[in-house]
């Protein structure tokens, strides 16, 4: 049964159009993440979904029910914000059950519940502090707490680790991506970081300009991207993007480009030398640094030759960065044996 | 349903706007009505008379009381704006000794209520023999803590940088601080000029000790006079003598109301 | 930085003289003033802690002290609600936001005297606008300034009115300290409008309300224009005010050693009311 499905929804502020036919179905239990750049619209679709945005048309539903005309009290769902939006006059502990006092749950009840979220995030001896004595990954938590107590329909996470440093956003990842596997609720998320999106996500909805670029699992979107956007966007270091044409030779169709030339496996229909991009990820490049000209000569059509110009060692996988003849197109290599291009 | 909300939301505040702007509307047509029709309800009188000012400037001095409040108000602000500035920047830019001394007495000063030090002030201007003077209504206001520390403030995020450039030009102290600070302070100036002049303008204790002389008379004060001691004789004169005093503030609210705001609140939570 | 030494001190010199002048002497004297006699035409003389033990005694006085507390009693509580709920209803998308900010304010910017005695005529008991008013709804008219039960609140009333727009921009100031994340969030934890104004709004406001309290009651003791165009004192005297009391034995009776003790006295009333509101209210914040 789907827990969450959007129908043609569509958000217009004034003149401009924000979020356009936006089409989708999660399933229950599902970690979706909304992935995409500033203005995408990856936070007014979450916010939609809140019913702190209206929808300008289309429906919204959360487990079958038309949620769309109403209020956010009656949506049954939890947010967990960017800046986590805790109460700074209450305590963690009321600060996590005050959405249960609100709805007159019984105090033993939200004992309970409270005891649970905190002993499952490690905030029990936090409970009687003030926000402002918490560090942010605490804070964080708390906000997540919040969310866990309600045990809504639909938890809504928008980019709620943009505010931790690196080293605590990637621990975070981890212990959001578990816990939200073990708690088995819907959740859509929402992050500008594509590496957050690939780790955590079932499946990824990619967004531009407020339109859907590509929805799928992280590894189709790796594999086989839709269009120029999502395959410059997924991976890291980005996708190398190379502008040429095709040409048949000798019944070999062959990608030329300025300077060099690769072959290109046949069943690829396009008209020759029509305009095309070629995109080739760093992790399908090699280096072969003998120099030796007979590499070319060997195998032509399957090499590309450059100067180094930059390497930037980063650890494990150190980054080499060519010109392509007069042009500075950054192209990284990682030198691991074995892999061929496509 | 939330339009109906929205709709009742700007109905109540037309209304509280009302109780605020209404009992104006109503002075000034009174003070536009003859007796007899002073005290209705209705806000253009069936006759319009100018009786009621007529009266009113004969009766006493509004005129002089006009000039005198203004003179006094413009003068003290003009004092408190230029030596202000400078007690400021020396407080602010320049080293000195004694210069935390002087910082703790300026907020040890707002911390008194004027009450405590009415009296002797009173005894010191009549020792000084400055009763029915312009003296005793300025002397006293020549400097304002409030505005001292909001220009300190102030002059305190200006650049070192500017200040070195310009002593290095061979700039005097005083040369910086009106050619360049000045032009730079100019938001914090005009929210100091304000509520000062307005300070002045409505201040009715202090005139009511210090003069007697109705020719020395500022205009809230010889309103309060006339009204108290009868001069006035009918509700449509003593408010036409009111009237003397609000219209200017009014009119110059009605242009500046977002830095009348600004200064006047800012002033009393400082203060 | 001989130079600039001398640059400041010389800067500096007249705002300390103004100072040891006008403010450190008056603020001497007054205490010497308690101990003296003084009509200001014949020399001054001794008279030990005399003015302190009529003070202490001083029927009128204290009834002023009191009227004040009824005063302060209804003015403040009265302050806070109407400040408070202009401000929220200001707080938001408005057409013409500014025009109805600057119909609040305007009372502010009037002289208080002007205020006194439009007021007056407010609420003369005959041809009064608000007993006229009264009256066409049916209701009858109440004498307002001359009844001894009625008179202080009135002029609470007014002195309300004409001050509420500072305070309306006390809170709206503080009312934008709230993080919209947590007025989203405690929408979607299902509070109804009354209780995010309870659980999140009105807490959040603390530091704001207790700023009101303490400059309406500050204000409230230094009470001086209304009483004394208003009601110069009455009825009963009990609209008398203890800054008409001081003015009374300065300007009337010539007192200044009387004067000067009643204007130490209500700095340390006022000192001391301020202490315990501050004590108070620190409790409720740390809570």
């Amino acid at each position: 049964m789907p827990s969450v499905s959007f129908e043609h929804v569509r958000k217009r502020f004034g003149d401009s159009t924000v979020v356009e036919d936006f089409d989708l179905v999660v399933a229950d239990g599902e970690l979706l993440v909304l992935v995409g750049g500033s203005g995408s619209g990856k936070s007014t679709v979450l916010r939609m979904v809140a019913g702190l945005e209206e929808v300008t048309s289309g429906t919204i539903r959360i487990d079958q029910r038309d949620v769309t005309p109403l209020p956010p009290r009656e949506r049954d769902v939890a947010m967990v914000f960017q800046d986590y939006g805790l109460y700074p006059h209450m305590t963690v502990r009321e600060n996590l059950s005050l959405g249960l006092r609100l709805r007159k749950i019984p105090r033993q009840e939200i004992d309970r519940r409270v005891t649970w979220a905190a002993g499952t995030l490690g905030l029990a001896p936090l409970l009687d502090r003030k926000p402002k004595q918490l560090s942010g990954g605490q804070r964080q938590r708390v906000a997540m707490g919040r969310a866990m107590v309600r045990e809504p329909k639909v938890f809504l996470f928008d980019e709620p680790l943009s505010n931790l440093d690196a080293g605590l956003r990637a621990q975070m990842r981890i212990e959001i991506g578990g816990l939200q596997r073990r708690l088995k609720v819907t959740t859509i998320y929402v992050t500008h970081d594509q590496v957050e999106a690939m780790t955590l996500g079932d499946r990824i909805v990619v967004l531009a300009d407020g339109r859907i670029q590509q929805v799928g699992r992280p590894i189709e979107l790796y594999r086989a991207p839709v269009n120029r956007f999502v395959a410059g966007f997924i991976g890291t270091p980005p996708m190398n993007f190379v502008e040429g044409g095709l040409r048949e030779d000798n019944g070999q169709v062959f990608f030329i480009a300025e300077g060099f030339s690769i072959k290109v496996p046949r069943g690829e229909t396009a008209k020759a030398m029509e305009p095309l991009t070629l995109g080739i990820r760093p992790e399908d490049l090699c280096v072969d640094s003998s120099g030796d000209r007979s590499v070319e000569a060997a195998r032509p059509g399957e090499a590309l030759t450059g100067r180094v110009v930059l390497v930037e060692r980063l650890g494990g996988t150190p980054c080499a960065s060519r010109p392509a003849r007069a042009r500075t197109r950054p192209a990284g290599a990682s030198p691991r044996p074995g892999r061929d291009g496509h | 349903m939330k339009t109906l909300r929205r709709i009742g939301l700007y109905a109540g505040l037309t209304l509280a706007a009302l109780t605020f702007i209404y009992p104006f509307l109503w002075m000034a047509s009174s003070t536009f009505k003859p007796p007899s029709e002073v005290g209705t309800l209705a806000l253009i009188p069936d006759q319009i008379t100018l009786d009621n000012y007529r009266t009113m400037w004969a009766r006493a001095p509004f005129g002089r009381a006009l000039v005198n409040s203004t003179l006094v108000a413009t003068t003290i602000t003009l004092a408190v704006l230029v030596l202000g500035s400078m007690t400021a920047y020396a407080m602010a830019r320049l080293q000195f000794r004694g210069r935390p001394a002087l910082n703790a007495a300026t907020l040890a000063v707002l911390l008194v209520p004027g009450q405590l030090t009415l009296i002797p002030l009173y005894t010191l201007i009549v020792q000084l023999g400055w009763i029915d003077m312009y003296a005793a209504l300025i002397v006293p206001y020549l400097f304002n803590a409030t505005a001292i520390l909001m220009l300190r403030q102030f002059f305190l995020q200006i650049p070192q940088s500017l200040i070195d450039a310009a002593r290095m030009d061979g700039m005097s102290e005083l040369r910086i601080l009106f050619t360049i600070f000045w032009p730079l302070s100019k938001p914090v100036l005009s929210i100091v000029a304000i509520f000062t002049f307005m300070g002045s303008w409505n201040e009715v204790l202090w005139p009511l000790l210090v003069v007697r002389d109705q020719q020395l008379m500022t205009l809230p004060q010889l309103l309060t006079v006339f009204a108290l001691g009868g001069g006035a004789g009918s509700v449509g004169v003593s408010l036409a003598s009111a009237m003397v005093l609000v219209v200017p503030v009014v009119i110059a609210y009605m242009f500046l109301q977002r830095n009348f705001i600004e200064s006047m609140a800012g002033a009393g939570i400082k203060g | 930085m001989r130079a600039e030494q001398r640059s400041g001190s010389l800067l500096a010199a007249p705002y300390t003289a103004f100072l040891l002048l006008f403010a450190a002497y008056p603020i001497v004297f007054a205490l010497v003033l308690v101990f003296l006699q003084w009509d200001l035409v014949t020399a001054p003389s001794f008279a030990g802690f005399d003015n302190v033990r009529l003070l202490a005694n001083d029927g009128r006085f204290w009834r002023a002290v009191g009227n004040t507390f009824v005063f302060l009693s209804i003015h403040v509580p009265l302050q806070i609600v109407t400040a408070l709920a202009l401000a929220l209803a200001l707080n938001r998308q408005l057409v013409l936001r500014s025009f109805w900010r600057a119909a609040f304010f305007l009372p502010v910017v009037i002289s208080g005297a002007v205020v006194a005695i439009l007021w007056s005529n407010l609420y003369a008991t005959d041809v009064g606008l608000i007993n006229k008013l009264l009256v066409r709804v049916g209701l009858a008219p109440v004498p307002w300034l001359t009844d001894p039960l009625t008179a202080m609140p009135a002029i609470a009333a007014m002195v309300t009115w004409k001050n509420v727009g500072f305070y309306v921009i006390i809170y709206l100031a503080g009312l934008q300290y709230i993080p919209r994340s947590c007025q989203e969030a405690i929408e979607i934890e299902g509070a109804s409008s009354w209780q995010r104004f309870r659980h999140l709004t009105l807490p959040m406001l603390l530091p704001q309300t207790i700023l009101v309290i303490t400059l309406s009651t500050i204000n409230g003791f230094q009470l001086f224009i209304e009483p004394y165009v208003m009601t110069g004192g009455g009825p009963l005297r009990r609209t008398y005010s203890v800054v008409l009391y001081l003015y009374t034995n300065a300007f009337s009776y010539q007192k200044m050693g009387y004067a000067a003790t009643i204007g130490v006295a209500l700095a340390l009333i006022i000192g001391a009311v301020v202490l315990i509101q501050r004590r108070v209210m620190g409790k409720a914040e740390a809570l």
